[in-house]
């Protein structure tokens, strides 16, 4: 798809339009730009596009009160698909669920009609997770050049001495942070990347329930959770890799934190 | 560890799952049909088939994964749709369910234009552009070779410069 340096094609001018070049590519399409303004203007006109597109759309990225209840119904008519026992099994497994919250994510799926639902620590992480490490444009609401800026702003809504962990000896880098609800209260999401562009979130939300837990293991799949609650603050770290890998970035994390 | 709560207990998390990936599936449904109720429509059938695949999932990407589904299902409905007589009232109907949030003179003016795009080139467009897949997902996730993703990009682009070109606006760009 992409041309050999020096030329600059129509995919390239796609690509440059649609943020997937590489850095060096893209200063190469850069350079090409200054000097052929005719496709300098298709690339300003598609960009244009692009913009009103997304701003277009930008308003029907939300979530409704009756999405809860739309899946309920759907699974409901799929029948005896998955039975009461089971359900009441898994919650009875949701072992976070006291601790994290009164007004968090209603799961009907596991509801009784009067009773709360829940939703751990660890499937807040990892749907978290499976949300925006596959965001590839906006990943995180405040980047890594902004690191001091992040744990201050994060810090506050937490109302915690937020430390941002480096994760540099094992290869991974920041790439930034979020606000986002944890059990319905403010909590963080830190991002990092390795060098292969595989990205891990580490979650840090309030706990209501004043205890402590060692490290338990989550897994869903590829998908692995490691967490664990010190005090009123709950952790999670959440990435597609191999269990010990993790547990090394978990216990990086532990160890980093508690001396904040 | 018993078979039955394992399989609850995965069953709760994929729907928990699903559900935060409705409102990215909401806007990618919105992005591709005419009016608010038909994209409504298409979430829940989306939402649907997701829960009733869910033994398919491989455990990879799971937005990929039902984005996927949509694609599909947008195709097929599609497909359905064009035997039927089509209500050339919308446009109307949009207008008036014009919201406070940004200019209802452009969503319409864009919204038409899209309109304009055969379905194949529109879903790539909104794939790229508004859900910031890569040309090789796109690919993969429509089933056809990178180099036809290319070519639905491209016709798509020009199609719409040159339709939007003709409302001769300059849209103001709205301050946020």
């Amino acid at each position: 798809m992409i041309q050999a340096t020096g030329t600059v094609g129509e995919n390239d001018l796609h690509a440059f339009v649609d943020g997937l070049l590489d850095e060096g590519r893209r200063a190469e399409v850069e350079a090409w730009l200054q000097t052929n303004p005719q496709d300098a203007e298709r690339v300003a006109s598609w960009s244009s596009q692009n913009e009103r597109i997304r701003e277009v759309f930008a308003r029907d990225f939300v979530s409704r009160g009756s999405d809860a209840e739309m899946l309920r119904r759907n699974r409901q008519s799929l029948g005896s698909r998955f039975t009461r026992p089971a359900i009441a099994a898994a919650a009875a497994l949701l072992i976070f669920a006291a601790g994290f919250g009164s007004g968090r994510l209603t799961m009907a799926t596991t509801a009784p009609p009067s009773g709360a639902a829940t939703a751990s620590l660890a499937q807040e992480a990892r749907s978290a997770f499976l949300v925006y490490t596959s965001e590839v444009r906006h990943p995180v609401e405040v980047a890594a050049d902004q690191q001091d800026h992040l744990a201050a702003w994060l810090g506050k809504r937490l109302d915690y001495r937020l430390r941002l962990p480096d994760l540099s000896a094992l290869g991974y880098s920041l790439v930034g942070g979020r606000l986002l609800p944890v059990g319905g209260q403010p909590g963080a999401l830190l991002m990092y990347q390795n060098a292969g562009g595989q990205r891990l979130t580490i979650i840090v939300g309030r706990n209501a329930e004043h205890r402590e837990t060692s490290f338990r293991l989550d897994t869903d799949g590829p998908v692995r959770t490691f967490y664990w609650i010190d005090g009123t603050i709950g952790y999670a770290v959440t990435g597609e890799i191999p269990a010990d890998e993790l547990r090394a970035v978990a216990d990086e994390c532990y160890r980093q934190m508690e001396e904040a | 560890m018993p078979h039955g709560p394992d399989d609850g207990a995965a069953a709760a998390s994929f729907e928990e799952a699903l559900l935060a990936l409705v409102p990215g599936l909401r806007r990618y449904s919105r992005s591709l049909t005419r009016t608010d109720a038909d994209g409504e429509d298409l979430l829940q059938d989306c939402v649907e088939a997701a829960l009733a695949r869910r033994a398919q999932w491989r455990g990879a990407n799971l937005r990929s994964w039902a984005f996927t589904i949509m694609t599909n299902l947008f195709r097929n409905r599609y497909r359905a749709m064009m035997r039927r007589p089509t209500a050339a009232i919308e446009e109307a109907e949009q207008v008036a369910l014009a919201d406070d949030d940004g200019d209802p003179l452009e969503r319409t003016r864009i919204r038409a234009a899209l309109e304009a795009l055969t379905p194949d080139y529109r879903t790539t467009l909104m794939l790229v552009v508004v859900e910031g897949y890569s040309y090789q997902e796109t690919a993969d996730m429509m089933r056809v070779p990178i180099g036809t993703v290319m070519s639905r990009l491209s016709r798509a682009r020009h199609q719409l410069a040159s339709r939007l070109a003709q409302d001769n606006i300059v849209p103001l760009r709205r301050s946020k």
